[in-house]
């Protein structure tokens, strides 16, 4: 936090040329704004005393709307964070406080990002950088400041502020694109640069005819032909000589400025023109390089704030603060803050004064730094407080977690299985309850009492193997996951490449619908691969429920049989050939397991062609008794009840065949882990 | 068909001292002598009822073999009850029960009910392991202890049966929080849960730690 702080806050240095640069078209949307506001805004800024004085300051002096914007933004944060704090109870531990900070660090953070995303050239760095100073305190005193009926009204003015931000942030933004113009006076700080000093006055003229051009061309704006006409500009040659020179660079300048918001410029070139040529006289009188110093000094300061506030954090130590501490604790912070808004209020007396005397700006400078002071002593309690309390936090969470798993491997391996798998088997015991309810409802009509295909592969215990292939599957996942967490570099790429094969090696071979395999050929191909698989594992049982169904299709009188009958037998059958395909597959997942010599090509090869056999021979299965159920339909009166059936025996069979494979892809974790 | 609850039943213990004739003697109520060795889990179910309620025991008949250990170990999650079977004719089966408990406190839930059995009491004369010692060995691990023989069918149904009641118990009493399906117990499909809403176990203590995240 420390060291992002004060990164920031030096980048925000470097671009505060630019901000200047910038200020005097944010001073005409000021303006006009200001016009706009209604009487809850001005209440809002009375509360927020002293910013009213910097308006009462900018409208005397036009340079000081730089400032002008960087307070309405603290303005507004206040705002903001007053409605965090009122939704808080004021009495809360300081533990709701902290919890508002890291709460604001993320609005704060989102806000920058958001900034620095439409607008390179990082203009609102520098508010931003006040902003943080800023909010810290703002979590603390708002606490004390804003009493309940108050509160409501800030709310209101939220609202019409953030509306007002909306508008104004397009216009601000439309000018960071012209920016460069404002610098062409020869007037600048040493601060500046001198390359930036020449990029500016060539883009001056440019965008003065951007602007222009802009009045009559809304939307469109060919800006490589404005680049192109800034080139030529004899302007251009006359307020800089090295023209030739940067060329490159300028054009650069334009790639990288951001143009999200053209929209506006147009709406308001003619106020624009004019502050340019009235404004470049007064940079002279501005303490550009009193205001980095001050600045800089206000980041340093707070920066070693800040680090103490880290050291005070690590001495307090691992235990909670126990809550006669924190109540303690916290009654103090409430004293300084107490001392910390009288601060404040004294000094927007001295500001007024300061205002009505016409002071000017290098009071108003010291009046900055000293509310910068009081945000930073303020801002360091809240932050030391909170700290502590998250640390500690953080310790005890991860000592509960790594309890008895160090490293957390179990527990990463665990969630990430548990994350995007779904639990096939429970999946299809709510299928099989959802039917078994409509079945219920069925059998209140059919005397016959039909079994459903769910219910049909749990009897022959489909489901329990599933489930208990299911655990197996996640285990070996387990181990992978933490074999794999194990290993760096070359040995991880081999495991992952290695595992990578072992899941081509088990890609199924695409359905071919041309080569139907009889039932023979089906019983040899298995054969065959039980043979390969090299484990005492036969698929005999399948072969006689096989045997007998096909017996008794052949002896089946299908005058004599009832269409639903054949139907149920149809289901059963396949339910059980399904349910027997599952349990094998288990069985050899927990063979291969405890196998010694594992060859996982041979594993692969002999599963995926077991996969296709009985999937096959369900697609043979389930033709069969569709035929037979063909041959009934002429004997029968209602065709359609019959055609139903027949679709459903194929529904059913397109399940059997989704369960195998299903369960074939539980194997290949365990293949896997015989692999590696 | 339809029951109110299914239980998931382990069972557990060395090779040979029989556990699948148990299950056998359980759910087909008949004996067989030379049993093949069980490769990983088998199954068994059965229907009984509790206080006038149909639950569905399913059984998951492990092996006892120690090749298959590590494989029987996964499947212990989610048992809501286990037998730990011994063979009182065999004093080391007897002698490893320390390990098989460890085994199945450390990979099943904290609430499983576990019943000890002394199988083959039939064979009273081969006797090694005395009743005592394993009535003993529960009261000293929390178990319920039970003496049985697969073959005359001697207390097997009461030994199924009075894990199932104690499970039952405990889902009256709200140890059991019936909508984890963890705890090895399943609601069965046409019944929402008739018993009066159980507060669960963790309740009271989960109010003290809210306060402080």
């Amino acid at each position: 936090m420390e060291t992002s702080d004060s990164e920031y806050f030096e980048s925000a240095d470097e671009d505060f040329q630019s901000d200047e640069e910038n200020t005097e078209i944010i001073k005409s949307d000021e303006k006009i704004i200001k016009v706009e506001k209604n009487p809850r805004i001005v209440d809002v800024e009375e509360k927020v005393g002293n910013l009213q004085i910097v308006k009462d300051q900018n409208m005397n002096k036009d340079n000081d709307n730089e400032v002008e914007c960087s307070l309405e933004n603290i303005k507004n944060d206040i705002i903001v964070n007053l409605e965090f704090k009122t939704k808080e109870n004021v009495k809360e531990s300081t533990t709701k406080k902290e919890e508002n900070i890291v709460e604001n660090l993320y609005v704060e953070g989102s806000k920058i990002a958001k900034d620095q995303n439409m607008n390179k050239d990082n203009i609102s760095k520098e508010e931003n950088t006040l902003d943080n100073i800023k909010k810290d305190n703002n979590v603390a005193n708002t606490e004390k400041i804003v009493k309940k009926p108050e509160v409501e009204a800030f709310k209101d003015s939220l609202n019409d502020l953030k509306e007002e931000i909306i508008v104004k942030k397009p216009v601000k933004e439309s000018k960071i694109g012209n920016k460069k113009i404002m610098k062409s006076k020869p007037i600048i700080c040493e601060e500046v640069t001198k390359k930036m000093e020449e990029k500016a006055k060539i883009a001056k003229p440019e965008v003065k005819k951007s602007i222009d051009e802009n009045l009559w061309d809304d939307d469109e704006i060919d800006w490589a032909k404005e680049e192109e006409i800034s080139k030529n500009t004899p302007v251009l040659t006359k307020h800089a000589p090295n023209t030739d020179k940067l060329e490159p660079d300028f054009s650069n300048l334009w790639k990288n400025d951001d143009w999200v918001s053209l929209e506006a410029p147009s709406k308001e070139p003619s106020k624009i023109t004019p502050q340019n040529d009235l404004g470049w006289g007064s940079w002279g009188t501005w303490g550009v390089s009193s205001i980095l110093n001050t600045a800089t000094a206000s980041v340093s300061s707070l920066t070693t704030h800040v680090s103490q506030g880290i050291s005070t954090v690590l001495e307090t130590g691992i235990g909670v603060p126990d809550p006669e501490e924190l109540a303690r604790q916290h009654r103090e912070d409430e004293e300084e803050i107490v001392n910390n808004v009288r601060n404040i209020e004294d000094l927007k007396d001295v500001r007024e004064i300061n205002a009505l005397g016409g002071f000017g700006l290098g009071n108003w400078v010291s009046g900055v730094s000293h509310l910068t002071k009081l945000v930073e002593s303020t801002g360091t309690k809240v932050i030391s407080g909170g700290l502590d309390t998250l640390e500690t936090i953080g310790k005890k969470t991860m000592e509960v977690l790594q309890d008895g798993d160090p490293g957390l491997k179990k527990k990463r391996a665990f969630l990430k299985l548990d994350q995007n798998k779904p639990i096939l088997s429970q999946v299809l015991r709510e299928a099989k309850e959802k039917s078994n309810d409509d079945n219920k409802k069925l059998d209140i009509r059919n005397s016959v009492r039909m079994k459903n295909y769910e219910t049909l592969f749990d009897d022959h215990q489909g489901l329990v193997h599933l489930e208990a292939l299911e655990m197996l599957s996640k285990q070996c996942d387990i181990k992978l996951e933490t074999l794999s967490q194990n290993l760096t570099g070359g040995e991880l790429t081999d495991m992952q490449e290695t595992l990578e094969q072992v899941k081509e090696l088990c890609e199924l071979p695409e359905e071919d619908d041309d080569e139907q395999l009889t039932i023979p050929e089906v019983k040899e191909k298995i054969n065959t691969a039980v043979s390969e698989i090299n484990i005492p594992i036969t698929y005999d049982k399948l072969e006689k429920t096989w045997e007998e169904t096909e017996s008794w299709l052949e002896t089946l009188k299908l005058n004599l049989i009832d269409e639903k009958e054949l139907h149920q037998q149809a289901i059963e059958t396949l339910a059980q050939l399904t349910a027997f395909s599952v349990e094998q597959f288990h069985k050899t997942a927990e063979l291969l397991l405890v196998k010694e010599n594992r060859s996982t090509a041979d594993e692969a090869d002999s599963l995926v062609q077991l996969t296709a056999s009985l999937i096959a021979l369900i697609g043979i299965v389930a033709a069969k008794f569709s035929d037979k159920l063909n041959s009934k339909a002429p004997m029968v009166n209602n065709k359609e009840s019959v055609n139903e059936l027949i679709t459903n025996v194929f529904f059913e069979a397109s399940n059997s065949s989704s369960y195998i494979q299903d369960a074939f892809q539980l194997l290949i974790p365990v293949l896997q882990v015989g692999a590696v | 068909m339809s029951y109110a609850y299914l239980f998931k039943y382990i069972i557990i213990g060395d090779t040979g001292v029989g556990k699948s004739c148990l299950l056998l003697q359980f759910t087909d109520k008949r004996f067989q002598p030379v049993h093949d060795l069980t490769i990983g889990v088998e199954f068994g179910a059965r229907m009984i009822t509790i206080d006038s309620k149909q639950i569905k025991l399913q059984i998951w008949d492990t092996a006892g073999q120690e090749a298959f250990r590590s494989i029987t170990r996964s499947y212990y999650r989610g048992a809501a009850g286990a037998l730990l079977v011994y063979d009182i004719t065999r004093r080391e089966t007897f002698n490893h029960l320390t390990t098989w408990l460890d085994d199945a406190r450390q990979h099943s839930n904290s609430n499983m009910v576990i019943m000890l059995i002394g199988n083959k009491s039939d064979l009273e004369s081969r006797r090694e392991v005395k009743k005592e010692e394993g009535e003993a060995f529960a009261r000293e691990h929390g178990l319920v202890f039970m003496e049985t023989s697969a073959k005359t069918a001697a207390n097997v149904e009461e030994a199924f049966i009075n894990t199932a009641k104690e499970i039952y118990e405990k889902i009256q009493e709200g140890v059991f929080d019936i909508n984890n399906e963890a705890n090895g117990i399943k609601i069965g499909p046409q019944h929402s849960p008739t018993n009066p809403s159980l507060p669960g176990a963790g309740g009271s203590g989960g109010s003290q730690g809210s306060g402080c995240c």
